[in-house]
């Protein structure tokens, strides 16, 4: 618990509550590394497979909000740990623990000539909404092989070295193999089981079966091994239909309402082409689909793009399906914008919260980034999908560009306010495992793992949008979710980390052929592990008050920042805690109570069936 | 419920003898309708059984058929944009469909039947012509007004009136009204205009409470050229009412009902009396002040002389300063407020001081400030004084009332087009209004002026006239330090001592009289201070959720109630134009604290907050030092109780001699609360400010969900708790059987049969709205989920996010949440601890 009395002391105790990183639940070798400085008196806990790259013990960290400190600084293959001289006994130190994987771009500021305090040293620019600067004195020549191995370390893979993730988990193995912890319950890679979770929506059935058609990924490589698809579609019939979509990525069940055959499918923008080609297969295929649901004699296409973006792909031979070629077909664009833009937005919200906000202008600042309105329009979106499906008992084909992106967000946070399944911790791994994973979001590409290409146009913040928009409808619903806030902290932290193989690769072929289910350890291992730091309080006693079909508010009026995750940096600007202890309270206080009935429940008992064997061993008498 | 509904149309007889609110209304309304002789179509003729129920002294004005649409739901769909979503058709819309003509989308929105300006309130009755609306039984959850229907507003709500020109014959009138979005042809009423051009196809309302009622006139058939044209009937009506030049034309003074309090009972003091002053003083242990009352200073009581002064008829000076010096400095002053002692905290009892600024006349020579100030500073244990000069720190009246109107104008917009406008750059919109900036800035002089208090130096807070920002400050101030004026008792004390008896203008600020001015803009003294200082409060309650007993329903309510013109609180300026109407007018005096006048317990169970511990433990007083916003640090334990100031009773007619008592404070010292202020940290009220506009509505979720919830928990531990008293196993609630895994046990016929008699209940019909009569819930309401077994034996009725404003969704089990309420309160409403050290840990 922190006291937050002062500044010094909030930042202190904030890095140690929001950064979710740092909590470890396996810590080793805590004393074995000491020798190699004096102070370090008091190290992290050092992860399985992590090794000590680089140490510095005269570096000053420019911090934006206490001024510079004075410390050491530590680079392993896993982090960069920097923690100051504590000046005061009282002071609590600076202590910056950053994993490499959420460093975006590494930069020398200043030169051999350079003047003034703290003007020569590094700059590192994170994924994660912060820029660390580290000032070194010129004369020592340290900068070097801080540069050097930061570099090497948080690009592995531009120095033609491996990603963390798989040195843990060997390592893990290993000392896993001696103490055996790891339950299989625990395994997050388990989480996810294509055929039972469908199953679970109740497909096969009279209109839908599964396929492992693309068991070797040979049809479609970014399509997982297992679809759902209409059982009135063949396979042949599915191979010429996929070349029809752009990348081959067909429309395939995501998610069906058990109750009315209501059906969410996702594909990618059909290969139109500027002379508006038609396709008989696909538009036959649309009607299976709507076939498939015997409550409504209509089918709807959302096109997540805006429309001047769909017509403007029909220029490099995408494009949307036409109302006239496809028969009881509407289309509706959801004005969500391409990938670019949301980088683009993000950035300014960078800029409006890091590091520090200027109360004044603050309002404008969030507007002008323009991020709520993306948000509004993701949720708009989904909400529109649940109208159609849950209201209207109307199939919905979902699909974008390339249906990786905007496609996955919008799937994804539909069946979130669908089905209540999804609002539980692992439901949430599983709707992840699914929609993002298996469907192939290019996480690889767009978060730029251990990759040095920091301005690469194929990063944007696409899955930070979806977990966000999730974040918005938990702040509507507080007691419909299973999870809390600091669960979708640590999934966004991790996004980056690259300490475990959940969101390394594009795709599903590329995980399988990496082998990553034995390689790398799952961060769901990691989360289910640990599970309380990760349940909302509200839940488990309301699970049944629960609305079963969210219809979140989509405006700008209702939709708010997630400030403690973009503003988490700055010791300033903790968020108040509303107010969780007293239910808290109350809700240990319910469970006691709890105890005491079935105390007087069994006492009640005792005394009633004593009563009924005085009275039985008086009756025999008669 | 629909079936029950259909089958029973309304039917004025049994609506007349309907009695549960109000009195029985003497003198049948029927005379004064039947004057008014309607020529109706064929399918209007249902509209005289529309008829608003009356109060006493209460007349109709005019009357005249009318569709009432919802002001900017339902969201047109299917356009490119995906915009706020068009899902959010809510039952209220959904339950009007059915009535009305076939064209779906233009009379989906909209509801026929009568509508009636009084003398009292504009009324509008709806027609159900099929199916009534299948919530009825939910709404009785909804906050309901003795005084207001549930389509009715004050005419003192009213801001402004705008005119919907007829767009020429071939539009309908819906069409007209649904297409001013775009046009211009919106006109704003001015309320000098006596008469009105042209034909009137649509009104638009706009409430001082932001509410925007929007009605569209059926445009007349030539066969019918007899009649006059309803929409300016109506207009016309209400620029006469609406807008009234005195006071004494206010309803209050028709409506001569005499009034009963039931207030002794409470704790609230009105600081009507020298005793109330001098039992605050005793509280905070403030030694070196006096209580002067008017009517005991010879000066004020001669004609000639009182003229001078604006005093109210209590207030508080220093010891050291006698009554005739203090006249004399207080005429160096505006509004002749000088020095008034409000409050005092901490062992040397440090003072929050009120002053208002020099004359303009006097400015040049502060040697009177100088003078008063020195006074003041003589009552300090420490001689020590701080002066918080108001007027440079904080928005004038005027900044407040331009913030107000802009984001009026955010809450308020005419059309689903202006409403995604806004919604685009919406925050932007709201930084402009600079409404959250100023609530950040009286945060933080509160802050300002709480921490000096704290430090123990004494604190003025000057102002112009001492009557505005000033109240604002100093009652935050107070309920910063002070947990007994974040209880229900002690918050509406405190409006009374700073608000009240202190004389805010009231009546000038919330316009309750149109003062047409011809050098200046109409109601240019127009100003909501004190929803400025609600709003501060509610940010409070966000930030410290479990601090305060009232919660945002209190303060919204609190809010509304501002526009009842039949409560006194909100109606004055000073006390001594009070007084006046009471003799002059005979005017009947009903303090707006006494709730029960207007609404029913129920109502009253959602004004105290679930998470409020009306006493504190020592383990809870340890969690709150870990808390962020709040550092304990107090010298001295808190007193168990703040007993001493809620037993004091108004009514007591000794007078209390100071001397007799101790002079220690009694108020806790560690209690204290430290906001964030800036605008980083604070939020828009959504209950207050957005009730009225349905497509912002979270259906079962926002807060109002989350405090069922937190109800239910309180209500579970009563019942297991009572069950423990008494040895019983009867009534355990389900969330027990649900932890347990079993069944709930099969319910005895006796409470079955129970519940089928609630069920069979008459319905009664008011307003055309089907209204259960209020009765105690049976003890145990949830046979029907335990017939459908565990599966929905916990299934909680979803609430509107602005509940219990919003409009009721269909299918609620209110039964269910009586239940919840009626228990929960039993906890809430114990002093005793019930969570005491021992049972948590």
């Amino acid at each position: 618990m922190e006291t937050g009395a002062n500044i010094a002391d909030k930042l202190a105790s904030k890095t140690a509550s929001s950064n979710s990183l740092d909590s470890s639940s396996k810590s080793s070798s805590l004393g074995s590394k000491q020798e190699n400085g004096v102070l370090r008196d008091t190290p992290f806990a050092y992860l399985d497979g992590e090794e000590d790259q680089d140490q510095k013990n005269d570096v000053t960290y420019v911090c934006p909000y206490r001024g510079p400190v004075f410390g050491a600084l530590t680079i392993t293959n896993y982090r960069l740990y920097f923690r100051s001289l504590p000046l005061r006994d009282q002071d609590p130190p600076v202590v910056v623990d950053v994993p490499l994987g959420v460093i975006a771009r590494v930069e020398k500021i200043g030169g051999a000539t350079s003047r003034g305090e703290n003007s020569y040293g590094i700059e590192i620019f994170c994924k994660d909404m912060r820029n660390l600067r580290f000032a070194h004195k010129q004369q020592n020549h340290s900068r070097r092989t801080v540069f050097e191995k930061l570099q090497a370390n948080a690009f592995p893979l531009s120095y033609s070295g491996k990603l963390f993730a798989f040195a843990h988990a060997s390592a893990a193995v290993q000392s896993s193999a001696a103490s055996a912890t790891v339950s299989a319950s625990w395994d997050g890679w388990a989480v996810y089981e294509p055929l039972a979770e469908l199953r679970r929506l109740g497909v096969p059935n009279d209109m839908w079966r599964a396929t492992k058609l693309n068991e070797s990924y040979g049809i479609c490589d970014s399509y997982p091994a297992v679809w759902a698809v209409p059982k009135a579609a063949s396979d042949d019939f599915l191979r010429r239909v996929a070349q029809f979509r752009s990348r081959c990525r067909l429309p395939v069940l995501s998610w069906m309402n058990p109750r009315t055959q209501a059906t969410i499918t996702r594909c990618s923008q059909p290969l139109v082409g500027v002379s508006g080609k038609r396709n008989a297969d696909d538009e036959t295929y649309l009607s299976y689909i709507m076939e498939a649901n015997a409550q409504s004699d209509k089918l709807t296409i959302m096109d997540a793009r805006p429309s001047a973006n769909a017509i403007a792909n029909k220029a490099k031979g995408g494009g949307y399906e036409s109302e006239d070629a496809y028969k009881n077909v509407e289309i509706n664009f959801l004005d969500i914008h391409n990938i670019h833009v949301m980088r683009e937005s993000l950035r300014k919200v960078k800029e409006a919260c890091y590091p520090t906000t200027d109360d004044s202008k603050w309002q404008t600042a969030i507007d002008s980034t323009l991020w709520l309105k993306h948000i509004r329009c993701i949720l708009a979106g989904a909400v529109r999908i649940v109208d159609k499906v849950e209201t209207m008992s109307t199939s919905v084909v979902v699909h974008c560009s390339d249906g990786w992106d905007r496609t996955a967000q919008l799937t994804a946070l539909s069946m979130l306010l669908l089905d209540p399944h999804y609002r539980t911790v692992r439901g949430f791994e599983v709707l992840i495992e699914k929609e993002w994973l298996s469907f192939g979001h290019k996480f690889q590409q767009r978060i730029g793992h251990g990759d040095n290409k920091h301005s690469d146009a194929d990063r944007s913040p696409v899955f930070l949008q979806f977990i966000d928009s999730v974040w918005q409808v938990s702040q509507q619903f507080t007691h419909a979710f299973e999870f809390n806030e600091h669960f979708l902290i640590t999934i966004v932290d991790h996004l980056y980390s690259c300490r475990f193989g959940t969101f390394l690769c594009n795709t599903e072929a590329e995980r399988v052929a990496e082998d990553l289910k034995h390689k790398t350890i799952s961060l769901w291992t990691h989360i289910n592990s640990s599970l309380d730091q990760y349940l909302n309080p509200l839940f488990p006693s309301f699970t049944r008050g629960a609305e079963p079909v969210l219809r979140p508010c989509a405006s700008v009026r209702i939709v708010r920042l997630w400030k403690g995750l973009y503003c988490r940096w700055n010791p300033g600007l903790c968020a108040p805690q509303h107010g969780c202890q007293r239910t808290r309270e109350l809700l240990s206080k319910q469970d006691q109570l709890f105890k005491h009935v079935n105390e007087l429940r069994l006492k009640l008992t005792n005394r009633s069936s004593n009563m009924q064997t005085t009275t039985r061993l008086a009756s025999p008498m008669h | 419920m629909m079936a029950t509904g259909s089958s029973e149309m309304p039917d004025h007889r049994k609506r007349n003898t309907f009695t549960s609110y109000v009195a029985p209304i003497p003198g049948d309304s029927r005379a004064t309708m039947d004057t008014n002789e309607w020529c109706l179509p064929s399918d209007l003729r249902d509209v005289h059984l529309a008829k608003p129920r009356l109060l006493a002294g209460e007349q109709i004005v005019a009357s005249a058929p009318a569709y009432m649409y919802s002001p900017i739901a339902p969201m047109d769909s299917g356009s490119g944009s995906g915009s706020a979503n068009p899902s959010q058709s809510n039952g209220y819309n959904s339950n009007n469909q059915s009535s009305s003509s076939s064209s779906s989308n233009s009379s989906r929105a909209s509801t026929f039947g009568l509508l009636s300006v009084t003398n009292f309130k504009l009324a509008f009755v709806p027609l159900h012509t099929r199916g009534l609306t299948p919530s009825a039984a939910a709404s009785d959850l909804y906050q309901e007004n003795v005084y207001l229907g549930r389509n009715e507003i004050t005419l003192n709500n009213i801001d402004q009136i705008y005119t919907v020109a007829e767009l020429g014959r071939a539009a309908s009138a819906l069409q007209a009204a649904r297409m001013t979005g775009s046009s211009s042809r919106r006109k704003k009423l001015e309320p000098t205009r006596q008469h009105i051009n042209g034909r009137i196809a649509a009104l638009h309302i706009v409430c001082k409470n932001f509410r925007l009622l929007k009605f569209a006139f059926q445009q007349q058939d030539l066969k019918l050229s007899g009649a006059s044209d309803y929409g300016k009937l109506i207009a016309s009506a209400l620029v006469r009412f609406a807008y009234p030049t005195r006071h004494d034309l206010s309803f209050a003074y028709a409506h001569n009902e005499p009034y009963y309090s039931t207030l002794n009972s409470s704790g609230v003091c009105m600081f009507a009396s020298k005793n109330d002053w001098t039992r605050e003083l005793i509280r905070c242990g403030a030694s070196e002040w006096q209580v002067i009352s008017a009517t005991s200073v010879p000066q004020l009581q001669n004609r000639l002389q009182a003229g001078k002064y604006t005093l109210p008829p209590h207030f508080v000076i220093p010891k050291s300063c006698d009554v005739e010096r203090f006249l004399q400095l207080s005429l160096a002053f505006c509004d002749s407020r000088a020095a008034f002692w409000v409050y005092s905290y901490g062992n040397s009892a440090a003072s929050l001081v009120r002053l208002a600024e020099l004359q303009p006349a006097s400015q040049q020579d502060s040697k009177m400030e100088n003078i008063m100030l020195e006074l003041v500073r003589k009552c300090d244990e420490r001689k020590q004084l701080r002066l918080l000069h108001l007027t440079d720190e904080l928005p004038s009246v005027q900044d407040v009332q331009r913030a107000h109107r802009k984001l009026q104008r955010l809450c308020t917009p005419e059309s689903p087009a202006q409403f995604m406008l806004q919604d685009d750059k919406f925050l932007a919109l709201l930084d402009k209004t600079n409404w959250l900036m100023y609530v950040s800035l009286c945060l933080r002089q509160a802050n300002v002026a709480a921490s000096t208090l704290r430090a123990n130096i004494s604190c003025v807070l000057q102002e112009s006239n001492g009557r505005d920002l000033c109240c604002v400050i100093s009652s935050l101030t107070q309920l910063l330090l002070d947990p007994h004026f974040r209880t229900i008792d002690g918050f509406q004390s405190l409006v009374q001592k700073d608000w009240v008896a202190l004389e805010h203008p009231f009546q000038r600020r919330l316009a309750h009289v149109y003062t047409c001015n011809s050098e200046q803009s109409p109601c240019s003294e127009q100003s909501p201070v004190f929803l400025l200082f609600l709003d501060c409060v509610w940010q409070l309650t966000q930030q410290f959720p479990d601090e305060f007993e009232f919660t945002q329903t209190y303060l919204t309510t609190l809010w509304d109630a501002c526009f009842m013109p039949i409560f006194d609180t909100f109606q004055f300026d000073s006390q001594a134009q009070r007084a006046r109407a009471v003799n002059d007018c005979k005017l009947v005096l009903r303090p707006v604290w006494d709730w029960s006048e207007q609404f029913c317990d129920k109502d009253k169970l959602f004004f105290t907050n679930p998470l409020y511990q009306r006493q504190r433990s020592d383990y809870a007083a340890a969690l709150h030092n870990q808390r962020r916003s709040v550092a304990v640090t107090g010298q001295k334990l808190a007193k168990p109780t703040s007993a001493t100031s809620s037993s004091a009773s108004p009514a007591s007619r000794y007078t209390i001699n100071p001397q007799l008592f101790a002079t220690q404070t009694t108020v806790p010292q560690d209690r204290y609360l430290q906001p964030a202020h800036r605008i980083f940290d604070l939020a828009v009220w959504q209950q207050c400010y957005y009730r009225w506009l349905p497509v912002l509505d979270i259906r079962g979720g926002g807060q109002p969900q989350l405090e069922l919830c937190q109800r239910l928990l309180l209500s579970n531990i009563a019942k297991m708790q009572r069950c423990l008293e008494l040895q019983s196993l009867d009534d355990l609630p389900d969330a027990y059987y649900e932890a347990v895994g079993e069944p709930r046990p099969y319910i005895n016929h006796n409470q079955q049969q129970q519940q089928q008699q609630h069920e069979e209940e008459i319905a009664e019909y008011v307003d055309g709205v089907e209204r259960r009569r209020k009765s105690m819930p049976c003890a145990n309401s949830s046979s029907a989920a335990a017939a459908n077994g565990l599966s929905a034996a916990l299934q909680l009725s979803s609430l509107s996010s602005f509940f219990p404003f919003g409009s009721p969704i269909a299918g609620d089990a209110p039964h269910e949440l009586y239940d919840i309420l009626s228990t929960s309160s039993e906890l809430l409403l114990d002093t005793s601890s019930i969570l005491d050290k021992s049972s948590i840990m």
